[in-house]
């Protein structure tokens, strides 16, 4: 009889496992969303070459990542879009303002799990350098994320 | 020739003040059309804040057996810039797999940014066949004119975007939100914050 019961209760405690586990798993977890010092990057094309001032950006703030020619290489991928507007010639006689206004916002997702594990969308009326402000802007606060996490 | 001369002369005079008074009634006309709209906001942000606690207290239901509800159980409610629509006050559950279209413009980006910013706890993921749910929408950005600029002194952009989430199992809309900024000071940015902000009210905690 008390083999039975020892049968049964380790059967049950069996049930309430699978069942746990099960619910578990159906849960959604939070992401993990760090990036190791030392990752591999990769910066896809954008629209009016701003890849290539965000690569230059991520050199000249000394981001602690390694940016890869190919997307197969690569642990994580910079996406993104920029929108630069030129001052307009009521801007310079209005508002005696030459400089240019910028948008942008990139996103950094992991490659293997598709998740998007840091974005920044960054807005200047009057850059002073134009992209290579916004591009800076960018890469100084990728900098901040993955060395303060 | 001289009479002739001078009545030519009195018509550029009474035309200078006609020109003047035209110009003035254009600028003033967009402060005073402000002016009533957000008149007619602050009557229904009341309206607003009422409908909203109702929703809270109502309880907060499981996402899945609303999202099969048909579209005309969406309800509107007008917020501070835009308008606000969910079925039957749908929710999402907490870091659901959220995949964000590509928007005309990029402003994809500016909505996970915005996701992101005001702290969102869903997990946007790029890969569509790996998401529970689906974000799109379009959007629409507006410079500032010459006349603005001279007029009231603004170099800020109209914004304008809308979006719907729709459950990827189902098909259905489960939510609906559409923004209009009238003198943007952060641009697109501020947009897909507003769209962030007005989302994170859906996902369960």
């Amino acid at each position: 009889m008390s083999n039975k019961r020892n049968v049964a209760s380790i059967l049950a405690l069996l049930v309430v496992a699978v069942v746990s586990t099960a619910l578990a798993g159906d849960k959604n977890a939070p992401p993990s969303q760090k990036i190791p010092k030392g990752s591999k990057v990769f910066v896809a094309p954008m629209e009016g070459g701003y890849d290539t001032y965000l690569k230059d950006a991520i050199a000249k703030k000394k981001v602690p990542v390694e940016i890869v020619a190919s997307r197969d290489q690569a642990d994580y991928e910079i996406t993104g879009t920029s929108e630069s507007q030129k001052a307009s010639t009521a801007k310079k006689i209005i508002l005696g303002n030459w400089h240019s206004r910028e948008e942008a916002s990139i996103s950094v997702s992991n490659i293997k799990s598709s998740e998007v594990v840091w974005a920044y969308s960054v807005h200047e009326e009057a850059s002073t350098h134009g992209k290579k402000s916004s591009a800076e802007a960018c890469a100084k606060h990728l900098k901040d994320a993955i060395e303060n996490q | 020739m001289g009479s002739r001369e001078c009545i030519m002369h009195s018509g550029k005079l009474l035309m200078s003040p006609a020109l003047a008074a035209l110009i003035l009634s254009l600028a003033i006309f967009p402060l005073t059309a402000r002016a009533s709209t957000s008149q007619a906001n602050n009557s229904t942000q009341d309206q607003n804040k009422d409908d909203q606690n109702k929703a809270a207290d109502s309880g907060q239901s499981a996402s899945a057996d609303q999202a099969k509800e048909p579209a005309s159980d969406i309800k509107s409610a007008p917020t501070d810039e835009g308008q606000l629509a969910t079925v039957n006050n749908a929710k999402i559950p907490s870091y659901s797999k959220v995949y964000v279209a590509p928007i005309a413009g990029g402003f994809e980006n500016y909505i996970i940014a915005g996701l992101r910013n005001k702290k969102v706890p869903l997990t946007v993921v790029i890969d569509r066949s790996k998401a529970d749910y689906e974000i799109s929408g379009v959007s629409d950005s507006e410079k500032a004119g010459w006349a603005k600029m001279l007029f009231i002194g603004s170099q800020n952009s109209n914004e304008q975007a809308s979006i719907k989430i729709s459950d990827l199992k189902t098909g259905a809309v489960i939510f609906g939100y559409s923004v209009h900024k009238t003198n943007s000071v952060r641009g697109k940015q501020s947009a897909g914050e507003a769209c962030a902000k007005h989302i994170r009210k859906i996902v369960l905690d």
